[in-house]
């Protein structure tokens, strides 16, 4: 493999994307179809009623935090851009942090630069950004909290914890694992916890024994001082958000921003395999057994996962996005970004070979979206009815997203982030005899 | 591109009407007198005459009346609100070179963004004065009454204005993008569009197009919905150049020599099918139960082989 110099990639990244902003610009001003992202202009317009001491909710259709619309206030003054540069900051500094990650696991560099170029090259994620999305942002905060974590700052990981579920629910899933992960055997006061290194090695099973998490282990020792300040301090962030922002802008905040995301049911096509159920049966009152069971394979593959491959935090997380994001009642093109910013960090431990194994799982994964696209396309551009047939359309996507998970778990050398204090003690001091 | 209907055309009971400044003036004083009790978030020209201002949306005055867009009040709104009382005449000529001759309407596009195109040919006219002609600056109004099902998205219609497409336009009534057409209320677009009367005189065509979206359509068992388009009331808006607050007046350019083409537009949106619905649920639930017995049983068998290699190793 040729030998690559991150640096180099990360200026590249750069010029690259700042080239695809001026050019979403030009195409906005002259071609019919718009570069920009619809949302970027609702972020927008909800950020100029803020500029001017008005609700952000003014703005139909707005439904994000507060902070999102501050963070684009300059867009009313400096330039219309502003927000879609701030959002490919991000996008770059995602590809910071991962080469961070991965060097302080000391993964070789050049198997640490390919999995970054995953994340810096992919095409969803550089339109993303200079789209003018703010995943990139949610991104960058889910990876500085595992930095921190990384690091032993758990204060400080709890504070951009309780920040980022504010921001966009769904990290709450990330909730229990990161509690795991704090195992008083790792995090130890006035010791910053030791990290498990990557190792090429086949079969390099954890041999100082790490404890694999079981609910017997986690209930004997929940009530850890790292543990209750985790939960209390992102606990106690997240409702003075809440609360700071029901204060200034009352039930349209709680309902837009929050509620809206926990009850969304949209009938209208995506790549969710329930949204024709959901069509054939809105406005008809779904029974309590009902909501149960389309909420159950959820609960269930989350719980699942968390309590199988908590320690190996990163690709804990990872499995539980794609699940999470297979499993909802919507999907949209910008979840993917979720489980896109992780991957580069499980990459170095899997044993999958690019040919065939990872190349059939993209392309499979790839494939299923575009045929769900085409039926799509039938649909909404030609006015074709093709409900059914783009239904079962979502019924293979869902299988590719199986599949892909399946042969992730498969081929993932399991390696837990954290090995235990007291046996890397033992092990420095057997080396020093 | 479907081929243009015809329309029929519209009552005999609708003339031209001419209003002039101080007629509208009046009306709007009276209507904001009546508006008084009303709850009406919309309270910043109370006690101004919404009619006087040249920019005015006629449509928003028939939404401070009335709650929801509802033809018969519309038509009557259209023909008694705007008053036909004590008014001086526009000289023949001027007025009948503002008549509609032609009104060919059409759908163009497939599926479910669509353009409603709109053409208008006014009548031809023998040579004017021309001292007469260029003292009139006027602007044409299309209401158009959008069927439940359709929706325009008045974003789209603001990145057309500030394209110079239209002179002005808005969206009235729902605007909720994204329910379904049995969970929204009908809506009505309102666009202006400057017109010099100048250029009249050469039988110029006039064509918009308004971009349009279908909602969700109820289920049917034809797996089709049908969405029927009516007229669009085309009224005309014209002040004199020297003295814009005396002289204004409203006239509605389609008439009972308008030709308006033959049957409604009619748009064919694909709906749900009530017969899936058994099935569907049944297959997506299957799913989602296969898929989450295939992902615990990959991630334990993988877990426990885990747990026995170490214990293995332990040993």
């Amino acid at each position: 493999m040729p030998t690559i110099n991150f640096h180099s990639l990360l200026v590249f990244s750069v010029f690259f994307r700042v080239a695809l902003i001026l050019y979403g610009e030009w195409q906005d001003t002259h071609l019919e179809v718009r570069y920009t992202d619809v949302d970027y202009l609702v972020f927008s317009d909800a950020a100029s009623y803020m500029a001017v001491g008005d609700s952000p909710y003014k703005r139909t259709t707005y439904r994000y935090s507060p902070l999102l619309a501050f963070l684009l206030i300059p867009n009313s003054f400096i330039h219309r851009s502003w927000g879609k540069f701030l959002f490919s900051a991000s996008d770059i500094l995602v590809g910071y942090f991962i080469h961070y990650i991965l060097k302080k696991r000391k993964v070789p560099e050049n198997l640490s630069n390919y999995s970054v170029m995953t994340w810096l090259f992919n095409p969803f994620t550089f339109t993303i950004g200079t789209r003018g999305n703010c995943e990139p942002i949610v991104c960058a905060l889910v990876l500085w909290i595992i930095i921190c974590l990384m690091n032993g700052y758990v204060v400080q990981s709890a504070f951009w914890y309780g920040l980022v579920v504010h921001f966009r629910i769904y990290p709450i899933i990330y909730s229990i694992p990161i509690l795991l992960v704090l195992d008083p055997s790792c995090f130890q006061s006035g010791q910053k916890p030791v990290l498990r290194i990557w190792s090429a090695v086949e079969g390099d099973k954890p041999k100082d024994g790490d404890k694999c998490c079981s609910l017997y282990n986690l209930l004997k020792s929940i009530f850890t001082r790292d543990r209750l300040t985790f939960g209390l301090i992102s606990g106690g962030v997240f409702l003075l958000c809440t609360g700071l922002f029901y204060h200034l802008y009352g039930w349209e905040f709680l309902h837009e921003a929050l509620l809206y995301h926990l009850t969304r049911t949209d009938p209208r096509h995506n790549f969710s395999i329930y949204f024709y159920h959901i069509y054939l049966n809105y406005g008809n009152n779904t029974s309590m057994v009902e909501r149960l069971i389309s909420f159950l394979p959820q609960f269930v593959v989350q719980l699942v996962l968390i309590f199988s491959l908590a320690q190996d935090l990163p690709f804990c997380l990872f499995v539980q996005t794609v699940a999470f994001v297979a499993f909802n009642k919507v999907i949209t093109a910008q979840y993917f970004v979720w489980f896109f910013c992780l991957l580069p960090l499980i990459l170095p431990w899997s044993k999958m070979k690019l040919k065939w194994q990872g190349l059939s799982c993209i392309l499979l994964w790839i494939g299923a979206q575009t045929h769900w696209l085409l039926w799509g396309y039938l649909l909404e551009f030609k006015g074709k009815n093709v409900f059914l047939q783009l239904w079962a359309a979502g019924l293979l996507f869902l299988a590719a997203n199986v599949f892909v998970l399946v042969m992730t778990i498969r081929h993932h050398r399991y390696a837990s982030i954290f090995r235990s204090v007291e046996h890397a003690n033992s092990k420095n001091m057997a080396k020093l005899k | 591109m479907e081929a243009s209907r015809c329309i029929p055309c519209i009552s005999l009971l609708r003339g031209i009407l001419l209003i002039w400044f101080p007629v509208c003036c009046l009306l709007g004083q009276a209507l904001s007198s009546e508006m008084g009790g009303s709850a009406d978030s919309n309270s910043v020209n109370r006690d101004a005459n919404p009619s006087c201002d040249f920019n005015q949306f006629l449509t928003q005055s028939y939404y401070e009346r009335f709650n929801s867009l509802d033809d018969h009040d519309f038509d009557t709104f259209i023909s008694l609100e705007i008053p036909c009382g004590i008014y001086e005449v526009l000289p023949d000529n001027y007025k009948s070179i503002l008549e509609v001759s032609n009104l060919q309407r059409n759908l163009i596009g497939e599926g479910s963004h669509r353009q409603l195109s709109t053409s208008i040919k006014f009548q031809t006219q023998p040579a004017n004065s021309v001292s007469e002609r260029i003292s009139y600056s006027c602007q044409l109004i299309i209401l158009e009454r959008l069927p439940s099902g359709v929706f325009a998205d008045p974003f789209e219609l603001e990145h057309l204005v500030q394209r110079g497409v239209f002179r002005d336009v808005a969206v009235f009534g729902d605007t909720n993008l994204e329910l379904p057409s049995f969970l929204s209320n009908r809506s009505a677009v309102e666009i202006h569009l400057d017109v010099d009367p100048n250029i009249l005189d050469h039988s110029a065509d006039i064509n918009l197009e308004l971009p349009l979206h279908a909602r969700y359509q109820p289920l049917n068992e034809s797996g089709y919905s049908t969405v029927k388009f009516g007229n669009p009331d085309v009224i005309v808006r014209c002040s004199t150049k020297e003295n814009v607050k005396n002289q204004r007046c409203f006239f509605k350019a389609t008439s009972d020599d308008t030709n308006m083409n033959g049957d409604d537009i009619v748009w064919r949106i694909p709906c749900g099918r009530k017969a899936h619905a058994q099935l569907v649920s049944t297959f997506t639930f299957v799913a989602a139960l296969l898929s989450t017995i295939v992902i615990v049983c990959t991630t334990s068998s993988c877990h426990s082989n885990l747990r026995l290699y170490k214990g293995r190793k332990q040993a």
